[in-house]
């Protein structure tokens, strides 16, 4: 009679709280659950009655990591509800500082968050001794990211320059010249990244599922597109409701989503999935390198996927930095014309794609919102995972099947703290 | 016996933890051997309930929350306030405004039942804290400055005027000559006025200084063209759970 | 034409004429020298040149009649003029009249001699040199000197500069204008009305390392010092007299070596300001036009730029990026009117000036300490720090030491602080000198009307505006608060003036009546006075009035009874003087003559709360009762009061049913005492000083009102310090002789003040400065 009792109590090295839970007895798995514990913060009452132009300000603090995606969903909506276009400066502003959340939030992930395991350590800190160059290097292009961002928007978490219109203030253009310089210099960083990943021993596991992302037939989709799923083709933004289908489950304080099948991914490798081909050549040679082929089936391949993405990040950011200095920077005015309407904003977050919906009366005040964030998007898949991989993994000891289920939820870089935050509202007085 | 330090966060974006880390890797390693950092569960596996100095992050906003707070109370020597939901309750204090069950109502609808909340208020509402260090995010230079000076037991100098200070030292051009108004002038320094550096203006994120005038504050708003109701919206945004903003 | 080598020069200095003939005879070639037109008109008539060299001013014909003939009758003759007055008009003049070389004094002989030898070679037509101001440069330019630029040498200067240094420039930054650090020449824009931050942030940055340090068994400390090579272009005179104030403070004494280093390698090239910015009122503050204190200052004149030379350093700028020559006299007439006019357009156009000359300032300061202004004023002080943050003449800073992660090393850096900030007088117990609004707003207006002034002998406020500009609340302007209490302390004066118009045009006494006498003891007597209509006197307990009884004169006499006993007025008066006799005599009915009140009273409103301890020796009390009656009629305003009374002998003892009263009397403390006593006396005997022990006082809460014969209250005051008086509460009323009682006389003079109208009451702490006293 062997019982198998895993209980991970929020569980470390991810954004936010959960738990893994597994019962078993004989081989035979009566409990299964990755549970979301997270407090909600409850966004909306926080939204609801806002001017648009604090909108964006409030959104940003849904998420630490990510808060230049939500500012940018953010923008994005509000200005789709007020029928606005932004400035070619300002979109390649804002591509720009995508990027550099990206690297950031992928090269944190994948250094700080996942490569413990493969090394064998709790965290980072004692790598400081026996690895002090991986160490240095994670924390140098993290900090490159950082620059990047503070160039552009004055601060890299909680941006301060962008919003709603463009931008309060235009990068100086020596600066630009010198972090391109600097981002140049990190390739052969990012290199050395996926020499390490090359060794690191990922699990094999395989379950398709739908993979869904933001497309568009310019570029690798960040910030604009339609909705692409892998079975079910492209949908307009304004039909996302009936893609993510939320719905509410009793032991997480996220909601959670399906749509062609039990569950979707979204994420760095729905992306790669959807996408790889519009990937710049650094992030495609990578790629190869690194075995990462589209479609990939393996949840555990996330994070290489996300390194890709580092490659692709750093070399569209160096692409756009020279169009702007080419095209010559240059103080822009804007003005909003406030009406009521709704607008949806979609960007691919670092963890996948991103939706705020908004809807504003003729004063510029908001009366409806809702936000469906990518890890809410990713606790079904999760769950489904887990329960495809704890059955083939039962018969080993405890502590290995908790590493493994562990390492599965790391893998998908949750934010959990994003999830349990937005869900549909309204003013109802 | 280097003292050890342990990150908590509570209802919060993780924001101010992780840009804690921001740092040079010469920083960094120069601060791992002057402490111990034990427990840090977004990126230590590695847990321990033996520490001396508490870094908490986050409000208050459910009541599994404060026996949490409480314990680590307990267990640490001193308690750090980081970032602006620790110290004064920041943006999760919003939702204050609107009675708990409609909150949940307008959340949650028919699902409100599972979930719980409790009015939002930032730390010091339910244990006492040794030091603040405030903002949103926190700024990781004025976290190194606590620490800094908690290890050389000296007073951090965390400034007690208002943000119009730094402003003018960074040769900014003054936010209400500019067509829009902020907050600045009733709100405490130590950011370095980065705000209106970018381009914008101050919301007010570390909250009132010691004694602020904000009856003149809010004279001064009212002459720039806010009105009395847009006056208090702007104070909520960051600091509802003080008087100012009723 | 003929060739001719031969030179005419012709000048009226004696020493032209010698030092060029000198050179050119030297040089090889044959020299006539005239001294005035005429004469070189009659050496033209009899003989030949190749040149003529002539002055422009000469007595009686001008030069340029030399030039006329000489077209007419020798046209083959070149001609150059020389002047010490070069300007436009005279220059296309002499080129009309066929000059080929126009040039300004001071003429150098060697460029002299090539344009001779150039012209003398040439056989072509006269050629007039097309850049009429192609001067020669002068060799030396020298301090307070002007002259003459156009833009491309400003460019020039500024280019050169930019090659060099680091060149920090006024530019627009959001509409507004600020010093910065300038690429181009393009950037600047000189004809700005004011900076949101003065130019003085150079000297004194925002913040700046002063050293840096090692900690450790042998302690390293090591100075940063920036010694960068700046320089700051438009610099108005208002920040120059500011950088004055400054480099007072830092270098004069105790000499501030990062200041020092940072002043020594920059560069200050200052601007007159043309367009000054609507909150300036550097007029008012003598900071509007400087002649000193810049390396170079340019004023734009319109038709050119008068550069005036202040340093070696501004004088090298010009002669290595110009040629510009001196500015003319007009140049430099029309360099002084241009300033004017933009100043008293500004005046008229913004009414912004002094009510009261700036040399008032530290004396009304000084007078209006406890003025109600500031209390109302700082009602909306945000103490955000604006004011001094942007304010040229503000130093003040705070400096911490930081430490580096390793704890071990560090730097100490100072940065700018303030004293409206609420913690700027906070210690570390967290006691807070200046806790309030008001004190820290006055504090600040001192500092710039007062404080600065006394320490520096400079000027604390240099008029830009730039605090009246920057605060929110509306209320940080030194000018309006300088006016403010000029007017209350005016109206008050004026109040003053008026009271003492409507009683008795300061010479001229209104005479009252004798209503009722009353003797005390042989040499002293109580006289009742009544006004016309039953006017009260409106007197303060403490106060005297001259009395007159004609034909006799008049004498000082205090009031002995309280403005609270009806509208009558009491003396009590010793026979002791020619007026005092006269009274003596007087029958009831009689008319006397009566200035005033006059003297300051005591100070009422001080001693509301306390406990008041009376110390009247003798006759002293004839000025003490009338406080003491006050305290009497007003008993429930005051704490304990407690009377002490000293008499020579019982014979002596005076108002003694008022004494018996005061014996009787529960709600107060009264003792009495004799130095001499006679069968029946059966009180106290001993100098007033030994009823002192006797008494239980709380010093923190005691104020003791001491009026009696000089002798006494040296030792009284003795007894009260023992006690723990404070200095401040101890109050005592001063005799001295006098004769108008308005303080014109001069014979109550105590060091610099007069009895009769800063006193006669007084503090013992006031006392204590004053050196003659007691």
């Amino acid at each position: 009679m062997t019982e198998v009792k895993v209980n991970v109590h929020y569980l470390t090295r991810v954004e936010g709280h959960g738990n893994i839970v597994l019962n078993a007895s004989n081989g035979k798995i009566e409990e299964l659950r990755w549970e979301v514990t997270e407090s909600p913060r409850l966004f909306e009452a926080m939204l609801l009655g806002r001017h648009y132009s604090d909108v964006s300000q409030i959104a940003s603090r849904i998420c630490g990591i990510c808060s230049i995606a939500h500012s940018t969903a953010s923008i994005q909506a509000t200005e789709a509800a007020f029928n606005f276009r932004p400035s070619e400066q300002t979109v390649l502003l804002r591509r720009l500082l995508y990027d550099a959340e990206l690297l950031e939030s992928h090269i944190l992930h994948v250094y700080f968050l996942v490569a413990p395991d493969y090394l064998g350590t709790g965290s980072v800190f004692p790598l400081i001794e026996t690895h002090k160059d991986v160490v240095v290097r994670a924390i140098r292009l993290k900090k490159l990211a950082y620059r990047l961002a503070e160039i552009i928007a004055g601060r890299k978490t909680h941006p301060i320059a962008l919003m709603a219109g463009g931008f309060a203030r235009i990068p100086e253009t020596g600066d630009l010249k010198n972090i391109r310089q600097e981002i140049v210099e990190a390739f052969p960083e990012l290199e050395a990244t996926a020499e390490l990943l090359k060794n690191f021993k990922i699990p094999e596991f395989t379950r398709e599922t739908e993979y869904i992302a933001l497309k568009n037939d310019r570029e690798y989709a960040f910030l604009s597109g339609q909705i692409a799923s892998s079975d079910a083709g492209l949908s307009p933004l304004d039909n996302y409701l009936n893609i993510t289908n939320e719905f509410c489950v009793p032991h997480s304080t996220a909601k959670y989503t399906r749509n062609k099948r039990e569950s979707y991914m979204v994420g760095a490798l729905a992306r790669f999935n959807l996408n790889s081909e519009q990937l710049l050549p650094r992030a495609k040679k990578a790629a190869v390198e690194l075995g990462l082929n589209a479609p990939c089936h393996n949840p555990f391949m996330i994070p290489v996927a996300q390194l890709v993405e580092c490659f692709h990040a750093a070399e569209e950011a160096v692409d756009i930095i020279d169009a702007l200095l080419s095209r010559g920077l240059r103080e822009e005015s804007f003005e909003i014309k406030v009406k009521a309407g709704r607008g949806i904003g979609a960007v691919e977050a670092p963890r996948g794609i991103l939706f705020h919906d908004y809807t504003y009366n003729d004063g510029g005040i908001i009366i409806k919102a809702n936000c469906v964030i990518p890890t809410n998007q990713n606790h079904n898949n999760i769950q489904k995972d887990m329960e495809a991989l704890a059955p083939a993994i039962i018969n080993k000891p405890e502590d290995e099947i908790s590493q493994t289920l562990e390492m599965l939820v790391r893998a998908y870089d949750p934010c959990i703290s994003c999830s349990t935050h937005v869900l549909k509202a309204r003013i109802t007085k | 016996m280097k003292p050890k330090v342990a990150f908590f966060d509570f209802s919060s974006c993780e924001g101010c933890q992780l840009d804690a880390l921001d740092l040079n890797p010469e920083e960094l390693i120069a601060l791992l051997g002057a402490i111990d950092i034990v427990n840090f569960r977004e990126v230590m596996s590695e847990k321990s309930d033996d520490y001396d100095i508490a870094i908490v992050e986050g409000a208050i906003t459910r009541e599994s929350e404060i026996g949490r707070l409480q314990n680590i109370r307990q267990q640490a020597k001193i308690l750090i306030a980081l970032g602006s939901c620790a110290c004064i309750g920041g943006l999760n204090c919003l939702k204050n405004h609107l009675p708990m069950e409609e909150a949940l109502r307008i959340v949650y609808g028919k699902d409100a039942g599972y979930y719980d909340t409790i009015p939002a208020r930032p730390l010091n509402a339910v244990v006492p804290v040794d030091y603040y260090v405030r903002g949103c995010p926190a700024n990781p230079e004025e976290l190194l400055k606590v620490i800094k000076a908690i290890l050389l037991k000296k007073k951090p100098e965390i400034p007690g005027f208002p943000v119009c200070v730094e402003c003018k030292m960074a040769g900014n051009i003054c936010v209400f000559e500019r067509g829009m108004t902020c907050l600045g002038p009733v709100i405490r320094a130590g950011c370095g006025a980065i705000c209106i550096t970018s381009g914008r203006f101050c919301w007010g994120c570390r909250g009132l200084v010691d004694e602020p005038n904000t009856e003149s504050e809010k004279e001064i708003l009212t002459k720039y063209g806010l009105s009395v109701d847009q006056i208090v919206e702007k104070f909520k945004i960051y600091n509802s759970y003080t008087e100012v903003a009723r | 034409m003929p060739y001719r080598r031969s030179i005419l020069i012709v000048d009226d200095q004696q020493i032209v004429r010698d030092s060029l003939s000198d050179w050119f005879k030297q040089a090889g070639y044959p020299v006539t020298t005239a001294s005035t037109a005429e004469e070189a008109l009659e050496i033209l008539e009899k003989h030949d040149f190749g040149i003529v060299i002539a002055d422009i001013r000469l007595p009686g014909e001008t030069g340029l009649s030399i030039l006329k003939e000489v077209r007419v009758k020798r046209p083959w003759i070149k001609s150059i003029v020389i002047t010490a007055y070069p300007s436009p008009e005279s220059a296309a003049l002499a080129r009309k009249l066929g000059a080929i070389e126009y040039l300004a004094k001071p003429v150098s002989p060697d460029d002299l001699e090539k344009l001779v030898s150039e012209a003398l070679s040439s056989t072509s037509e006269a050629t007039v040199s097309t850049s009429i101001y192609r001067i020669t440069t002068p060799e030396t330019r020298r301090i307070n000197q002007s002259f003459s630029l156009n833009s491309a040498d400003i460019r020039a200067i500024v280019e050169g500069l930019l090659q060099e240094m680091e060149v920090i420039g006024v530019k627009t930054k959001q509409g507004k204008f600020v010093f910065d650090r300038i690429k181009s020449f393009e950037e600047l824009c000189l004809d700005y009305d004011v900076t949101v931050l003065p130019p003085t942030r150079y000297l004194r940055p925002a913040k700046e390392a002063l050293l840096k340090y090692q900690s450790g068994e042998t302690p390293v400390v090591e100075p940063v010092m920036d010694t960068t090579p700046r320089a700051i272009i438009g610099i108005h005179p208002y920040d120059l007299k500011a950088i004055e104030l400054l480099d007072e403070v830092f270098i004069t004494s105790n000499p501030d070596p990062n200041y020092i280093a940072r002043r020594n390698s920059t560069i200050l090239i200052g601007v007159d300001c043309l367009y000054p910015s609507k909150h300036c009122f550097a007029p008012s503050m003598g900071t509007h036009i400087v002649e000193s204190g810049f390396d170079l200052l340019l004023t734009d004149i319109g038709s050119s730029i008068v550069a005036t030379v202040g340093s070696a350093k501004g004088a090298a700028l010009l002669t290595r990026y110009t040629h510009a020559p001196l500015a003319s006299g007009e140049e430099i007439a029309r360099q002084k009117a241009v300033r004017e006019e933009a100043w008293e357009e500004a005046i008229l156009k913004h009414g912004l000036f002094l009510h009261i000359p700036k040399e008032k300032l530290p004396k009304l300061l000084e007078e209006n300490y406890d003025n109600p202004y500031w209390e109302t004023r700082s009602e909306k002080c945000l103490s955000c720090g604006s004011c001094v943050m942007v304010c040229p003449t503000c130093y003040c800073f705070d400096v911490q030491d930081e430490a580096d992660l390793t704890l071990k090393s560090g730097q100490r850096v100072r940065s700018w602080d303030g004293c409206v900030l609420v913690d700027f007088a906070t210690v570390a117990t967290g006691e807070n000198f200046r806790h309030d609004k008001a004190s820290r707003l006055r504090h600040r207006i001192y500092r710039k009307g007062k404080y600065l002034l006394e320490r520096y002998g400079k000027m604390g406020c240099v008029g830009c505006g730039r605090c009246a500009e920057a605060c929110l609340a509306e209320i940080a302007s030194p000018l309006e608060a300088f006016n403010a209490i000029a007017e209350s302390d005016a109206l008050k004066k004026q109040m003053i003036a008026r009271e003492i118009k409507t009683r008795s045009e300061l010479y001229l006494p209104q005479f009252a009546e004798l209503i009722g006498i009353r003797e005390l003891t042989a040499r002293e007597k109580v006289f009742e006075f009544k006004l016309p209509e039953d006017r009260p006197l409106g007197h303060k307990p403490g106060q005297f009035v001259e009395v007159m009884i004609p034909p006799i004169g008049e004498a000082p006499i205090s009031v002995s009874s309280s403005p609270t006993r009806g509208n009558t007025f009491q003396l009590a008066v010793r026979n002791v003087g020619s007026v005092t006799h006269a009274m003596h005599n007087l029958e009831p009915g009689a008319k006397v003559g009566i200035r005033g009140p006059f003297g300051n009273g005591f100070p009422l409103e001080r001693l509301k709360g306390k406990d008041i301890l009376f110390i009247a020796g003798g006759i002293g009390l004839f000025p003490l009762r009338s406080l003491i009656q006050y305290t009497l009629d007003c008993r429930e305003e005051f704490g304990r009061i407690i009377i002490l009374f000293g008499s020579r002998s019982p014979s002596e003892r005076l108002f003694t049913d008022e004494l018996a009263e005061w014996s009787k009397r529960t709600d107060i403390e009264f003792l009495e005492t004799v130095d001499r006593a006679d069968q029946e006396w059966k009180g106290n005997v001993g100098v007033i000083t030994t009823l002192i022990p006797h008494i239980q006082i709380t010093p923190r809460k005691t104020i003791s009102v001491v009026v009696g014969p000089p002798i006494m209250y040296r030792f009284v005051i003795v007894e009260l310090k023992k006690r723990d008086l404070a200095d401040d509460n101890i109050i005592m009323s001063l005799e001295r002789r006098m004769r108008c009682g308005v303080g014109k006389c001069g014979h109550c003079q105590i060091n610099g003040v007069y009895v009769c109208q800063d006193g006669p009451v007084f503090t013992y702490a006031q006392l204590l400065t004053l050196r003659e006293a007691v």
